[in-house]
């Protein structure tokens, strides 16, 4: 018995770390393609670019994460991070002395509120997710048109210290790279090593069996879409910065490359599952491609097809090597 | 005796007030009735004139609240429903300027074609990897159709229809517009097929326990196929009044439709869990996003109002049961509680 | 020894429309393993949730040490001491066994970390003290039931709890698994922990417990020593009623024709070579544990899921069934085991749920024929003697067993052959039982071939002409109405590769 135990564990274990082997293997054959195509790919200024572009993708998905996990979904991401970009960016327009800092305060506070309501909605109103924040992405999105007054904020009425936090190079590194690396190393962290981010995973896993075991699944909810807020806010911030300007249509429709990243990185859409590690490769790849188009003198209209066609590829794969191993498990028992 | 008969009457007044008064379709015409009258008083120009004309801006999407309003009574989503218009719209325009004479009836049918393909393509996928969740599929669909639209057209636009062709936008037959006409009679099919046939039913009983349906005999997979489908062909007739309305097409055409047909559809009352909801709310909804739309216009008052307007109506019709649900619960809590104090003194 | 743990005096819990505890009353003593026992429905898992504070209790007092006490929500009954292993075994399938019995009260470190190499290794260690050698960083998802519960167990150690509540645990277990469950609970008590053992089956309580409790409808009816409990003394406590009255005498005698047959139904990883007939008139019981492929084989006879090799034939026809509604032609008909999830839409009236299965019968074309409808569903309604005030009332407004029979009464429409009733009494009355007993006793005399999936032997002895024993996918025993229940437990735990008699 032991023994048949120990193979099992083995297999759950490879099963597991299936995906993301087949994910990185991907990425190589990818990479290796496109170097051969275009020369220019692996060159040390074009991959530092291409990490620079993912960085706000992959800064949302890590919430985003958080929030499928819990069996949720959000998809007011991209109005919320055009309403603080447009928050943020508005304040420096109008006080060009103050400190960067108190902008950046600014914009992750507008997306926390932001998230917040939404996880009140979620939480406490039991509206399901999706209608949830597909209801409240009109609200923040009007929003972000109103508080705008119809205009846009450019590039010259911002100050440069606004403009250097997407631009600043630390160790030589851009600082949206470290930004997106700290936000990683703190989800990881936060996911694992505590107690509250180990409850994101049993809601997800079991929602009946949390409340058993005494947690306010309804807080924990509540939480994920404030975090997923705050880091929308966050993203605004760089995305304004980066692109020197804040306009109401910021962002619009970006919520799909998000789960596309999520969904490409292992995360169950049902719930319960998710790995850090994951998001950071389904990102990697995400990011890989918008990359490449142009490398590979392929019309950069052809990018949300293909970003489609991926995801469909992705979960049907993940459906049917989920039911070849079901399959094989079924045979394996005796009878 | 005559406690009995005396209960009767009241028995029968309180199942009126239920049956009629207390639905949530007669709220919604109330609701109907005081944006009327709040239009009329902040716009001397609102008159029935004008709201006939307005039908023109709002109805060409509303072909797809029906279809949507069985998607969701079965408890699922179609996200794409927006993206299946533009990719529709833009196949029309362009196998009308291929230029080599194509007829517009042609493009037409090709646009329809495409659109129900589209649709298919939805149902074929949830059907055969049933353990996927239809959001996440028609996400992905979404960005493949739409991107799809954007490889054909890139940022062009398809245009320069014939002349007949702007009949469906903007013709009418005496002072009723053509397309409140088109979507009447949609209606009337469409609560007809919702409400009194068996196909109705079943959409309903699949909505209610799908394992039950399933063990009664209904072929569940067949009937998702079916309405997916449906979704498409009817995305493929808004595709054509919009396309005629606006004389040109382009790949972000129908941007967004999708949170608006969905909030109709929730606004006039159909649960996103499946199974309880009437089309006839869903009808008279249409009207009160539409009237208000129109008499806000009227003002000048920006459509980003409205957004968040639309945006909040649909959270707060979806929430209001279920806050209302979780008061009565603590309310029988409550007086059960009572009732077994007095027990026991 | 002696002294009393836990006591709970007339507790009374309500729910819409149901009472599930009727001032009911339990006596735990300290090093005790007390059963408590009783139908399905008795109220046994309610009053489970009572005292691990799942639920509150409308009514009554509850007493610890004899000390009264509160118990508001699951972390109170934690913090006294109480653990509950639930009959559907409430566990985090994506988290690892550490996580699954630390859930809760994980340890951290001052600043708030997850230990997890400490935990790792306390839960290894409480694992080895259960004899088991499973890595505690397996995925739960991944363990079988017999393991989960287990992890479970030592979920409830890890709480230190005293008291120690198992809600069925043998229902899914194979016999050596319940020897294995056996022992541990023995050794629990041995170490001084208290323990409710909740079970229907008769051998657990013999085996282990030395004092049980019944309830039934809801209600207290007693508590007595294990030692010098007979048989039917129990069952009279727990049925209400002698044996001889429960099950009415049968109608008519088999006829020699089969009208349903299948051969070497094989579909993988359920159930393999399963051949059996059923006769004209006859009533043919499917039994064996839980788990052993009994529903799996009726619903891939109905078509819910595909059987892989095998034939089916139905008089002497061979037939192919696809799809639900394809069986429901060829007149074969399923009533299923769970009645509110696969049996009934509940917030539909009587009426409705009667004619769905068969919707094309009224009206040709398109619609529905709502009076052609009404006046089936009717008729049927009355056929079954279905108590309602009529065919428009919501199907949740009614009692268990007449839920029951609305479903009968929908098998009824089409035009069948072969009735499967898959646990057919579960979650019923008494009085309801008795009448589902007739009912199928007049189908019987009508010539429907019935096949009846039951775990309850006392049924099964009481009501079929002929019983089939599975374990675990295969057929081990086919015999006639004269036996005996030792041999049908017998047959249900032990393992056959080759086939017996045919």
């Amino acid at each position: 018995m032991t023994a048949k135990q120990d193979k099992s564990i083995v297999r759950s274990l490879s099963v597991a770390r299936l995906r993301d082997i087949g994910l990185v293997l991907f990425i190589v054959i990818l990479s290796i393609f496109i170097q051969f195509r275009n020369s220019q790919f692996l060159t040390i200024s074009n991959l530092n670019n291409m990490l620079i572009n993912a960085c706000i993708m992959g800064i949302l998905a890590v919430g985003m994460m958080m929030v499928i996990i819990t069996g949720g979904i959000d998809l007011s991401i991209g109005s919320t991070l055009a309403l603080s970009g447009m928050s943020a960016g508005l304040f420096v327009r109008d006080n060009p002395d103050a400190p960067v800092i108190i902008a950046v305060l600014i914009g992750i506070a507008v997306g926390m509120a932001a998230g917040f309501v939404n996880g009140l909605l979620v939480g406490k109103g039991g509206v399901l997710p999706l209608i949830a924040t597909l209801g409240m992405m009109n609200v923040y999105r009007g929003l972000t048109y109103i508080i705008a007054g119809g205009a846009w904020v450019s590039a010259h009425q911002m100050n440069d210290g606004f403009k250097a936090i997407s631009f600043y190079n630390i160790l030589g590194i851009n600082s949206m790279i470290w930004i997106a690396a700290i936000v990683f190393l703190i989800a990881y962290f936060f996911l694992n090593y505590t107690r509250t981010g180990r409850r994101v995973y049993a809601v997800g896993s079991n929602y009946e069996a949390s409340q058993i075991s005494g947690t306010n699944v309804d807080n924990i909810q509540i939480l994920v879409y404030t975090i997923m807020g705050g880091v929308s806010g966050l993203s605004g911030i760089l995305w304004v910065s980066r692109f020197a300007s804040a306009q109401g249509d910021t962002a619009q429709g970006f919520e799909m490359n998000v789960i596309a990243a999520c969904v490409l990185g292992g995360v169950s859409i049902t719930g319960g599952s998710g790995k850090v590690p994951g998001v950071a490769l389904g990102t990697l790849l995400l990011g890989i491609l918008r990359n490449s188009l142009p490398l590979l003198k392929v019309s950069p209209f052809w990018q949300d097809a293909i970003y489609g066609v991926i995801i469909m590829i992705a979960i049907i794969v993940n459906v049917m090597v989920k039911r070849t191993v079901d399959k094989r498990n079924l045979q394996r028992r005796h009878i | 005796m005559n406690k009995i008969a005396a209960k009767l009457p009241s028995a029968g007044q309180d199942s009126f007030v239920r049956k009629y008064l207390m639905r949530w379709e007669a709220i919604l015409f109330l609701i109907l009735i005081i944006v009327n009258v709040f239009n009329a008083i902040i716009s001397p120009y609102y008159n029935f004139t004008g709201i006939l004309g307005a039908t023109r801006d709002f109805m060409d999407k509303t072909f797809i609240v029906f279809p949507m309003a069985m998607v969701i009574l079965i408890g699922e989503i179609d996200i794409s429903v927006a993206a299946t218009v533009a990719l529709s719209s833009v196949m029309m325009g362009v196998t009308y300027n291929a230029g080599n004479g194509v007829p517009m009836v042609v493009a037409i049918l090709i646009g329809i074609g495409t659109a129900t393909l589209c649709g298919f393509i939805n149902g074929l996928v949830l059907t055969k990897f049933k353990e996927l969740s239809p959001m996440i599929v028609t996400l992905a669909t979404q960005t493949m159709y739409r991107g799809l639209a954007y490889v054909i057209l890139e940022d062009q636009a398809a245009g320069s229809f014939p002349g007949w062709f702007q009949y469906f936008g903007w013709g009418s037959i005496g002072p009723v517009p053509f397309i409140l006409i088109c979507f009447v009679v949609c209606a009337v099919i469409f609560t007809l097929i919702i409400n009194k046939t068996k196909f109705g039913r079943r959409i309903y009983a699949i909505g209610n326990n799908r394992e039950a349906s399933r063990f009664s005999g209904i072929k569940v997979e067949k009937t998702r196929l079916i309405i997916y489908t449906l979704v498409g062909f009817m995305a493929g007739i808004t595709a054509i009044f919009l396309t005629s309305r606006m004389s040109s097409t382009r790949p972000n055409i129908a941007l967004m439709y999708e949170l608006d047909i969905i909030s109709m559809v929730v606004l006039g009352g159909i649960s996103t869990s499946g199974g309880k909801g009437r089309i006839s709310g869903a009808i008279i909804s249409i009207f009160i996003v539409g009237l208000l739309k129109y008499g806000l216009g009227l003002v000048n008052i920006s459509s980003q109002v409205l957004m968040i307007i639309i945006g909040l109506l649909l959270v707060i019709s979806v929430m209001t049961p279920n806050v209302a649900g979780k008061f009565k619960e603590a309310r029988r809590q409550r007086m059960l509680h009572d009732k077994l104090s007095i027990q026991q003194k | 020894m002696s002294e009393i743990v836990l006591e709970l005096k007339g507790i009374t819990k309500t729910f819409p429309g149901v009472k599930a505890l009727d001032r009911v009353h339990f006596q735990l003593k300290s090093g005790q393993i007390h059963g408590l026992m009783g139908e399905n429905g008795a109220g046994k898992s309610t009053f489970i949730k009572v005292i691990t504070g799942v639920h509150r209790e409308d009514e009554g007092e509850i007493y610890l040490d004899g000390k009264k006490i509160e118990i508001k929500n699951p972390k109170d009954a934690i913090a006294l001491g109480i653990a509950a292993i639930y009959q559907h075994v409430t566990c985090f399938p994506d988290l690892s066994v550490t996580e699954n019995i630390f859930m809760g009260h994980e340890e951290l470190s001052k600043t708030g970390i997850i230990k997890w190499k400490n935990m790792h290794s306390k839960a290894e260690d409480l694992l080895k003290k259960l004899g088991s050698s499973l890595d505690p960083r397996t995925q739960m998802g991944a363990l079988s039931v017999a393991q989960q519960q287990i992890i479970e167990i030592a979920k409830a150690l890890s709480t230190n709890a005293r008291i120690i509540i198992m809600d069925e645990p043998t229902a899914a277990l194979t016999n050596r698994e319940c020897e294995e469950l056996y022992r541990i609970t023995e050794q629990l008590r041995d170490e001084g922990k208290s323990i409710i053992f909740i079970s229907h089956r008769f051998e657990d309580l013999y085996r282990i417990c030395s004092h049980v409790t019944v309830f039934r409808d809801a209600k207290y009816i007693g508590d007595w020593p294990v030692a010098g409990l007979t048989n039917s003394q129990l069952i009279n406590a727990m049925v209400g009623r002698e044996l001889s009255e429960m099950y009415p005498p049968a109608l008519s005698k088999p006829q020699p024709d089969k009208v349903f047959e299948v051969k070497n139904l094989s579909r993988t990883g359920y159930f393999a070579n399963v051949s059996f007939d059923v006769k004209k008139g006859e009533i043919v019981s499917l039994t064996g544990l839980v788990g052993a492929g009994r529903s799996e084989v009726c619903q891939a006879i109905f078509g819910i899921d595909k059987y892989e090799s095998g034939e089916i034939w139905l008089e002497d026809k061979k037939i192919e069934i696809n799809d639900p509604k394809e069986a429901m032609g060829h007149g074969i008909g399923y009533l299923p085991e769970d009645r509110q999830k696969q049996g009934l839409l509940l917030a539909w009236s009587i009426e409705k749920n009667i004619t769905l299965a068969n919707l094309d019968l009224y009206g040709k074309g398109i619609f529905v024929d709502e009076e052609q409808e009404s006046e089936v569903a009717n008729r049927l309604a009355k056929l079954v003697n279905i108590k309602c005030q009529g065919v428009d009332d919501l199907a949740s407004s009614l009692s268990g067993g007449n839920q029951q029979k609305i479903i009968v009464a929908k098998l009824l429409t089409s035009d069948l052959k072969l009735i499967i009733m898959d646990e057919p009494t579960k979650g019923v009355d008494v009085g309801a039982k008795h009448q589902i007993y007739q009912i199928m006793r007049e189908l019987a005399r009508d010539g429907y071939g019935i096949l009846m999936v039951s775990s309850e032997m006392p049924e099964v002895l009481g009501m079929s002409d002929r019983v089939i024993v599975m374990h675990e996918g295969r057929i081990t025993l086919i015999t006639d109405a004269n036996t005996t229940q030792e041999q049908l437990l017998e047959a249900a735990v032990t393992k056959k590769t080759e086939m017996r008699g045919e």
